[in-house]
């Protein structure tokens, strides 16, 4: 009897606690769960957009980035769509890989899982072949692939990933075939198609902006041009409808308090205008377009129909 | 190029610059000495926290870090027979020997000199033949990476110890340990039993620390009252420009470096790997082998000429390529990408002072080691051997731990370092050799991943792996590896009958 | 005198020999759910275990037969299982209840357990130790340590 009084007096003090947070969130550090080690491409997107949050958070708001690497940033999501929807626990996302993780292997989180705060980077694919070989427009490129099937090697980072799903649209749009050559991440790739080792290769702008000289780079995979490399063409306007890129962003477990989750989303939908803050992002070599809200989830959706479709169709593992 | 070198010089003299280095030095040294914590903890603890230094002294702390670290990790394998650092393994083969002779502090000197020597070689090759070597990585596709590798492995047979079948278990045993995680080309989980902190494979530094400090640790609690006064009282310290006449061993010095510097630029084997080659190639040219294992001096210098060797030149292929030579070149390379430092043929043009300053960094944080690590660290740390046993044992247990724990800040990995603790200890009872799991472990899984691309890109045709020269003689290399011994000792025996 | 059955069949390397086998054959059974490729590695590595414990295994059993002894892996059991166990449960300990209460407990318990016995050298070994970690890491570097799962979050 006794034991159920406590219980409910405890239950009592924590709601007017949480009431109490509620009003002036943030009232204490908020965590930042990076799913990849301090230095990598998500970190440092997390690390260079927790002031400006703090800021347009104001009141003193704190973030604490804490890294959780592993299993391609798989742990560090799962531990951010299990805690508790407080708003004090946020997490990096990565698509397309965070969904397409939740079908080629047994996932503790699902699309439902989250609440979409923003997009914030998107960095777009772009094809490049090899000085060697001589494959210098897209027209000759799927011409050859065309003509032998398979006979062009493809390097890229691994199966499930952006990459690879760029590289399906291309076969699909183009109806060729292309020989994966799956390697651990996207600077390995490029220095197999620096050596020649490999044809052709798809990565993102970010990662071949600085060896334009050394590589050829046919296209990119954006509907615009991308600010990266103005003078670069996109796929549409060379007559192909390629659209696809590498994108990280931040979400917080589903069922967040809503006046939390408006703070936040007000807060992340001012970055896109904080030319500072673009600054700093073009600095670190992050094409930045901010996705917020609504539009994020429905992004995660489209992304995740696309990779369940290709899964159906052609499994990679 | 070499005007933007001198251009970055004064900068590298700054004050906070140059405190940092040799911060980071003496925080290097006693990392490194630290059994259970590594270069690869102690950077991977420190990026986070260099995003709001000056650029260069953040990369001054971790170029001092990673040379500190590589002859810091000689100390307890001379003194306790636990290499601080995974490169360090190769060290305690004559380091320890040594010590229970009571060559203890020459051993160290003899480490630290060499350390030095490696550290400048392998900094100048930064400095002045970066471009260069980098086109010389361009050269190794997968087909020839997967032939390093197998180069590699093939020296596993030197290391197979008085018991070839013991030996080949170890061997195949940290191959195996490799191929955990998760598939090279398909992605697919192998032996992870669903856990996703195994997907990524095995650290080498949770095997290294349960197969290296757990038996000695629990050797020190088992046999509490033997006194250490062999290794500690009469550690031997002269002063280190004294030892240093007695220090012949240019040949294997410079045999060393060009070791070291060579692997640090091919992606993937490290510091481990450059030590193994060097000792067994001065073992193997030496005239008197008979003496290597029981505390050969030279066999110390090997060890730790190459292991200092592949620091700096691991980078080569980090910064122009964005590809890390080692483990540790590549949480360096996160640091880099934090202060927005694209690695690429570009980041020497933008920002050449940064750059050729971190070079400089790294010639002074090796020249500072004979400063910082000579007699000093010596002498400081072998005190520490003089602890009672178990308390030695109890503090070495909790640095595993943080060791362990802070890499990925998780408790799943210390428990596994727990369970390779319980194996180690087995296999050091029944005299199954170490070394051979560790070069198993590093060469075993990136041996598969590189045939497999290479398959791959000759859409299955073999025939692949022999298309070019440097694959040819990679072959002949490591077929004169194999058999070159056997042949040796054929023509020595014939030539005794005849 | 030859030895008995039991004892042949309880020498250490006869028993790692075993313990080999066993384990490595039961590894073997998830490489049939791979593809070929991705299981060549690792089933050529399992079967070359179990086949060079089983040398082994032959090579033991018969100095058995010859007579020769089998050195015990160690002298005193107790201690070395001792020590194994505290480890384990220090681990745990991190783990459940916080690194920082279980190493202020574990550092003096495990020295003064094995035999150093000086109520202020461990008092002094133990302030050294925490409060140095304490001040590198949580302090210099905020690194976080387990807080204790027990206590939640």
């Amino acid at each position: 009897m006794l034991n159920i009084f406590k219980k409910v007096a405890i239950a009592g003090a924590m709601t007017l606690a949480a009431g109490a947070a509620l009003a002036e969130y943030p009232e204490k550090p908020i965590e930042v769960i990076v799913g990849y080690s301090a230095g990598g491409g998500t970190d440092v997107m997390a690390r260079t957009a927790a002031p400006f949050i703090e800021k347009y958070l104001g009141e003193g708001a704190s973030i604490v980035v804490k890294n959780m690497p592993g299993a391609s940033g798989q742990i560090g999501v799962t531990e951010a769509a299990n805690a508790d929807p407080d708003g004090y626990t946020l997490g990096t996302f990565n698509l397309p890989g965070m969904m397409a993780r939740t079908i080629d292997r047994e996932a503790d989180y699902d699309r439902d899982s989250f609440t979409y705060l923003a997009n914030v980077v998107n960095d777009p694919n772009v094809i490049v072949t090899s000085k060697n070989s001589g494959l210098d427009t897209l027209d000759k490129l799927i011409a050859e692939a065309k003509e032998n099937p398979f006979a062009v090697t493809v390097g890229m980072s691994s199966l499930g990933g952006d990459d690879h799903f760029a590289l399906i649209k291309l076969q699909n749009a183009t109806e060729t075939e292309f020989t994966i050559v799956p390697f651990k991440g996207s600077a390995p790739a490029r220095t197999a198609l620096l050596g020649g080792h490999v044809a052709m290769g798809i990565l993102n702008i970010s990662e071949v902006a600085e060896f334009r000289d050394q590589l050829n780079v046919l296209g990119v995979a954006t509907k615009e041009r991308s600010p990266f490399a103005p003078d670069l063409p996109t796929f549409q306007e060379q007559g192909l409808d390629l659209v696809n890129g590498s994108m990280r962003g931040f979400i917080a477990p589903a069922g967040l308090p809503e006046d939390v989750q408006a703070k936040l989303l007000n807060a992340f939908s001012q970055l896109s205008s904080d030319q500072e803050f673009l600054d700093a992002m073009a600095a670190t070599a992050n094409p930045v377009e901010v996705v917020t809200g609504d539009d994020f989830k429905q992004l995660t959706s489209d992304l995740y129909d696309l990779a369940k479709g290709v899964w159906e169709t052609t499994p990679w593992n | 190029m070499y005007a933007d070198l001198l251009h970055a010089l004064p900068d590298v003299f700054a004050l906070t610059n140059f405190a940092a280095v040799i911060i980071g030095v003496v925080a290097g040294i006693v990392v490194g000495a630290m059994p259970g914590l590594s270069a690869t903890m102690a950077i991977s603890v420190l990026v986070p926290f260099t995003f709001g230094l000056e650029p260069l002294v953040a990369l001054g702390l971790m170029a001092g870090i990673y040379n500190g670290a590589m002859y810091g990790g000689a100390i307890p394998a001379v003194l306790l027979r636990i290499p601080g650092t995974p490169a360090a393994v190769a060290t305690t083969f004559d380091g320890y020997p040594m010590a229970q002779k009571g060559e203890g502090g020459f051993a160290l000197q003899v480490a630290v000199v060499s350390s030095a020597f490696g550290g400048i070689a392998s900094a100048f090759a930064l400095m002045l033949l970066a471009p260069p070597l980098s086109r010389v990585t361009l050269l190794f596709g997968p087909s020839e990476v997967f032939w390093v590798a197998v180069f590699g492995l093939a020296s596993i047979i030197f290391l197979l110890g008085g018991n070839p079948v013991k030996g080949l278990i170890s061997a195949c045993f940290g191959v195996f340990v490799s191929v955990i995680g998760s598939d090279p080309i398909y992605g697919n989980d192998r032996f992870t039993f669903g856990q996703l902190e195994m997907l990524d494979g095995i650290n080498i530094v949770i095997l290294l620390v349960g197969l290296y400090a757990l038996p000695p640790v629990i050797d020190l609690l088992e046999t509490p009252l033997k006194t250490d006064g062999i290794n500690s009282s009469k550690l031997g310290t002269e002063s280190i420009w004294k030892a240093l006449p007695r220090m012949n061993y240019w040949k294997t010095w410079l045999r060393g470096s060009f070791i070291g510097i060579w692997i640090g630029i091919l992606p993937g084997a490290g510091g481990s790997m450059a030590a193994f080659m060097s000792y067994n190639e001065a073992r193997r040219t030496s005239k008197h082998p008979e003496t290597w294992g029981e505390g050969e001096p030279e066999g110390v210098a090997a060890a730790e000429v190459a292991n200092n060797a592949d620091t700096a030149s691991a980078l080569i292929p980090a910064l122009t390529l964005g590809i890390p030579g080692t483990a540790v070149a590549a949480v360096m390379l996160g640091g880099l990408l934090v202060h927005g430092l694209q690695p690429g043929p570009m980041l020497f043009r933008d920002n050449p002072d940064i750059v050729f300053g971190f070079m400089w960094q790294f010639l002074f944080g090796a020249i500072l080691l004979v400063l910082l690590g000579g007699s000093l660290a010596t002498n400081s740390f072998a005190r520490l051997l003089n602890l009672p046993r178990p308390l030695l044992g109890s503090v070495i247990i909790v640095l595993m731990l943080i060791g362990v724990y802070s890499i990925h800040g998780r408790m799943f990995d210390v428990y596994l370092m727990l369970g390779f603790g319980a194996i180690g200890w087995v296999m050091d009872r029944l005299k199954f050799p170490l070394p051979p799991v560790v070069l198993g472990l590093i060469l075993g899984g990136f041996a598969e991943e590189n045939l497999r691309l290479a398959l791959r890109i000759g859409r299955g045709d073999p025939m692949i792996l022999f298309q070019n020269t440097t694959s040819l003689i990679l072959v002949a290399l490591t077929i004169a590896v194999i058999v070159g011994p056997t042949l040796k000792k054929r023509y020595i025996d014939s030539r005794k009958s005849a | 005198m030859p030895e008995s059955r039991k004892s042949r069949l309880t020498r250490p390397e006869t028993l790692t020999a075993l313990g080999i086998i066993v384990a490595a054959s039961g590894f073997l059974f998830p490489t049939f759910e791979l593809r070929a490729i991705s299981a060549l590695l690792p089933a050529a590595m399992l079967i070359g275990l179990i086949v060079l414990s089983v040398v082994l295994l032959l090579a033991d059993q018969r100095k058995a037969s010859a007579g020769e002894g089998a050195a015990p892996m160690t002298k005193s059991p107790k201690r070395v299982v001792g020590a194994f166990l505290l480890i384990v449960a220090y681990a745990l300990a991190t783990d459940f209840i916080g690194f920082y209460v279980s190493t202020v407990v574990a550092v003096p318990l495990v020295a003064w357990l094995f035999g150093y016995r000086s109520p202020v050298g461990l008092l002094i070994a133990t302030v050294i130790v925490v409060g140095t970690i304490w001040a590198i890491f949580d302090f210099g570097m905020n690194q976080d340590f387990p807080t204790g799962r027990f206590w939640g979050r």
